[in-house]
């Protein structure tokens, strides 16, 4: 079976679906399936970039702290009085720079990116924390919130861009020879070299998309508040990797679709809110969290080893 | 050619070029500390640098073969967490003996490494998935356990002198214990047939199976080994901070893949050892350590730590890469000292640019450098103030108050403290204080039990201590700068949620991270306070925020709808107080109540329109302000242990009462007077 991770999401979400319709129908009304989505789409269009990145066979622990840093600046642009676009446009090239440096490192100096981007999270998280001082950026100008747009109206456009963002890459990743490339390169590089794919430009794009992802989901998250802390985004570049590992990309690159990155990313967002409507304790909830995870990756693994056994050589340790 | 083939292989693996560069780097940052940072070359500041790394330090020993294998291991952190939990619930809710405990958290760690280690080497998941749930479960089961509030904490001294003692005066306690697991895994690593198998299986798992290498069971035991060895780590950090608490070893993992990395092992395995492991650690505690004596910001940390890794690991790759490209015929057996040379040049400049810099920021800083030299020959006294966490904005409107009395008295103010909640790293500012010998050292105190003891060591080499915010042990400092107790703010909180609900009905409460102690105590006098004054008010939910704004913003929106009869929403942290308030607002929730405890600047827009009632909080500037103060007068001798009142410039005489300085009752900010308040 081709997307056998994807499916085992999948029954995973349906499953707990049912439970929490059993427990706590209240949960899927359509005002807290909203909320809940809402709450998600910063993390799915950082998701996006992030399974680009793994599908590369590379990984990108630095995201929460390009998020951060996206999130001020953004504030900041907006605050020196540019139009909506142009802050946009600024926040996109800011978070596409930080992933480019990135990915510089990673393809032309051949530094292994989970160094590259650990180094990265804490010299980027440290320095806004230097600069900032802790400080909020306050005072925004009236049309930062919401884009200037109603609640609604801003809701319907983040949905439909997020979405738009999605079926792009969910294309691309299939049709275009350009994105192809990516799953080449992450399958087996040597190889792809050969076939005469450069392999080191493609990874340096991949890491700069994936900024530009990221800054534009920190511009989407922003843009639902009145004020942007400058501490954000900690701790996200778990939740993203979370997402897209329990989705199906292979760790060890060239597997992994965005469909199954969605899922991820729904599962795991949703889990929080369900449990407490299910009235769990936020105490169990970390835990919880875990087993969920664990089971899911397990469940998947377990025919697989009955089948191979034998077969398969070797142990996938990372 | 094959043996020049093989020579070459075996020089890939035994040789650690990163290891001379990395000894070069070490060697610069001594260099540099030495010149720009008080008492840095001493022999009690080594002592202290090498206690403060050693849990670090064996999270970092037990994942050397865990990447060597080409594997990861994230849960070794929250693995502290658990086996610390287990070890205090052991001791104290189950009355065990120490011994017994502290067996039962081995055992946690046991368990813990064999889940990994089935999970990793018979299911074949790969490794960075399997610890990133156990990361998760493992902090998850020591929070429910505890419901992220108990502290476990006055465990006998023989205990604790296994963190906190020396032996023979110079030696610290726990460092045999590290030797010991040291000399166990360089034999594993490096003398054993285990140990040639782990790095047979990093270069290639296939092949390795194709010698004849049990890869499940190596793999499998070198798994098992990091959680046995992280629940050690974290028995000695119970009796290093002398408590035990859900949140120990938060972000460790890092740390130590810091190290490991920074010492040379590849992160696609086969490549590293446990000598580069020690000077990594060594070198990165050696930076923290050099930049809390010289004064700078511990933000340089990350900044400098995140150069560091990429300047080390990026000579090594360049290095390595000609080699990828076509074989070169033969390597000139000049060519590699040449490049230690160069590497280490290179490096050499990297840290001198960085010591100048660090300079320059120094010289920069205070604005009234000229007056300091003036003054200097009655050596302006030092009074180094340290928050709970840098970031947070209450602690940067405390610091504001801090410099304008730093200012007013003509004082050094030095502030530094952890970038997040962080009790080892308190402990660990302090020690580093004393060795600065500075005049006077004021806490915000996050773990009571833990920085007494440190506390008190500086009271014995004649260093005033002040605590503010929250308190020490009494005998441990010489004033309390107490801007309103937890009882105070508990029972007005309560107080305010039962009028505006007018005194009955259901609320929810929004705290900070589950684990953190104020907030903890300020929910045991909330619920006190219900029982006793309130009865028909309804506690119906914690949720965490996590000090997130954002996140506080998701919670309120899953709080209003899955508990519909929550008229009253209390915010207990002062980002989850706009994050609920905009959640509320977006909600159009007219209807629905917002209180809690923030800072009036960030929330000015909600209470203005309405969404949020009314916060209470201290005026944080004057508590900043006060402690300084307070700090300058015991430096100069002007205050006594038992003195009723104190002159504190702007804010005229305030009340002492036994050693604690009161600054004033808690104010309750509402939309008539937010604007009188700029913090």
């Amino acid at each position: 079976m081709q997307h056998r991770r994807e499916i085992a999401i999948a029954a995973t979400i349906v499953a707990l679906g049912i439970v929490v319709a059993f427990v706590a129908p209240a949960f899927f009304t359509l005002a807290n399936l909203r909320d809940v989505f809402m709450a998600d789409v910063p993390v799915l269009v950082a998701a996006l970039g992030m399974t680009l990145i793994i599908l590369t066979a590379q990984i990108d622990i630095s995201i929460g702290s390009q998020f951060a840093i996206c999130g001020v600046a953004a504030g900041l642009v907006a605050k020196s009085g540019l139009s909506l676009p142009v802050v946009i446009l600024a926040v996109l090239l800011i978070g596409a720079a930080l992933g480019a440096i990135n990915g510089a490192l990673v393809a032309w100096i051949r530094i292994p990116s989970i160094v590259v981007t650990l180094a990265t999270m804490v010299a980027l998280r440290d320095a806004l924390r230097w600069v900032t001082e802790g400080a909020w950026v306050q005072d925004l100008p009236r049309n930062f919130q919401w884009f200037g747009l109603t609640l609604g109206a801003f809701e319907v456009v983040t949905v439909g861009i997020a979405a738009g963002l999605f079926a792009g890459a969910s294309w691309a990743l299939r049709n275009a020879a350009m994105a192809r490339t990516i799953y080449a390169v992450g399958s087996n590089e040597g190889a792809a070299r050969l076939m005469g794919i450069d392999a080191a430009f493609v990874t340096f794009c991949v890491f700069t998309v994936a900024g530009a992802l990221t800054g534009f989901a920190a511009t989407l998250n922003s843009a639902r508040f009145n004020q942007i802390p400058s501490n954000t985004g900690l701790g996200m570049e778990l939740k993203v990797i979370a997402a897209v590992v329990v989705g199906g990309a292979s760790i060890r690159g060239g597997r992994g679709t965005v469909v199954g990155t969605l899922f991820g990313v729904i599962l795991l967002g949703a889990i929080g809110p369900a449990l407490t409507f299910v009235g769990v304790s936020a105490y169990w909830e970390k835990a919880i969290q875990g087993a969920i995870i664990l089971t899911a990756v397990a469940a998947e693994a377990w025919p697989a080893r009955i089948r191979k056994s034998g077969g398969r050589l070797g142990h996938s340790p990372a | 050619m094959v043996t020049v083939q093989l020579e070459r292989m075996e020089h890939r693996v035994s040789s650690n070029h990163s290891e001379w560069v990395l000894s070069f780097a070490l060697l610069a940052e001594i260099l540099v500390f030495s010149a720009i940072a008080d008492n840095f070359l001493t022999r009690g500041n080594f002592v202290e640098i090498a206690r403060t790394s050693i849990e670090t330090g064996l999270l970092a020993l037990a994942l050397t073969p865990v990447i060597v294998s080409g594997g990861i291991d994230l849960s070794v952190g929250s693995m502290m967490g658990l086996a610390a939990v287990v070890f205090g619930a052991a001791w104290q809710d189950w009355h065990a003996p120490l011994i017994v405990s502290a067996a039962l958290a081995l055992l946690a760690g046991f368990l813990g490494g064999a889940l990994n280690a089935v999970l990793i080497a018979r299911f074949r998941i790969p490794a960075l998935i399997v610890t990133l749930g156990t990361y998760s479960l493992f902090r998850g089961i020591a929070e429910g356990i505890t419901h992220g509030a108990v502290n476990y904490s006055g465990f006998p001294k023989a205990w604790l002198s296994l963190g906190q003692g020396y032996l023979g005066d110079i030696i610290p306690a726990q460092l045999p214990i590290f030797l010991i697991v040291l000399i166990g895994y360089t034999v594993l690593l490096h003398r054993s047939t285990i140990g040639r198998a782990v790095y047979a299986i990093g270069f290639s798992a296939d092949g390795a199976r194709y010698a004849g290498i049990p890869v499940a069971k190596r793999v499998g035991l070198i798994y098992l080994l990091s959680g046995l060895v992280s629940s050690l780590a974290a028995l000695i950090y119970v009796a290093h901070l002398g408590q035990a608490k859900s949140d120990a070893g938060t972000g460790y993992e890092l740390d130590a893949i810091t190290a490991v990395v920074l010492g040379g092992t590849s992160v696609f395995g086969g490549r590293g050892g446990i000598g580069g492991t020690l000077l990594g650690l060594l070198s990165l505690a050696v930076l923290q350590n050099g930049l809390h004596l010289a004064a700078l910001p511990s933000e340089l940390t990350g900044v400098l730590t995140g150069t560091f890794l990429l300047v080390t690991i990026g000579i090594d790759a360049m290095r390595a890469r000609p080699r990828r490209k076509t074989e070169v015929e033969e390597e000139t057996p000049m060519r590699n000292s040449q490049l230690a040379i160069l590497c280490g040049v290179i490096l050499a400049g990297a840290l001198i640019v960085a010591g100048t810099n660090a300079w320059l920021v120094r010289s920069l800083r205070p604005a009234d450098d000229a007056t300091r030299v003036a003054v200097d020959a009655h050596k302006r006294p030092v009074i180094a103030m340290m928050p709970k966490a840098k970031g947070d904005p209450y602690f940067v409107s405390c610091r504001r108050g801090a410099e304008e009395a730093a200012r007013e008295l003509g004082v050094d103010l030095v502030w530094d403290g952890p970038t997040g909640l962080d009790a080892a790293k308190q402990n660990e500012i302090v020690e580093s204080w004393i060795t600065r010998q500075v005049d006077v050292i004021a806490v915000s105190v996050e773990n009571q039990a833990g920085i007494s003891t440190v506390l008190r060591k500086a009271r014995q080499h004649g260093i005033r201590v002040v605590t503010w915010d929250a308190d020490a042990a009494p005998d441990a400092r010489d004033f309390f700068v107490n801007q309103a107790t937890a009882q105070g703010i508990g029972e007005t909180l309560t107080d305010e949620a039962a009028r505006l609900l007018n005194g009955s009905g259901e609320f929810a409460i929004v705290t900070g991270a589950l684990s953190a102690a104020n907030q903890n105590e300020w929910i045991k006098f909330i619920r006190q306070r219900i029982e006793h004054e309130h009865p028909l008010l309804k506690l119906d939910t914690i949720r965490p925020s996590d000090d997130d704004r954002d996140k506080a913003f998701v919670e309120t929106q899953t709080i209003v709808k899955a508990f519909p009869g929550v008229k009253l929403v209390m915010a207990i942290s002062a980002p989850a107080v706009p994050g609920a308030a905009e959640a509320i607002r977006q909600m159009g929730r007219k209807d629905l109540d917002l209180i809690g405890l923030s800072l009036p600047n960030i929330c000015k827009p909600y209470i203005h329109s309405g969404v949020v009632q009314e916060i209470v909080l201290w005026n944080t500037t004057d508590l900043g302000y006060l402690t300084v103060y307070a700090g300058s007068l015991l430096s100069e001798n002007k205050v006594a242990s038992g003195a009723k009142s104190i002159q504190a410039g702007r804010l005229g005489t305030l009340e002492v009462r036994g050693s604690d300085i009161i600054l004033g009752t808690p104010l309750i900010i509402n939309r008539d007077n937010v604007e009188r308040f700029d913090f």
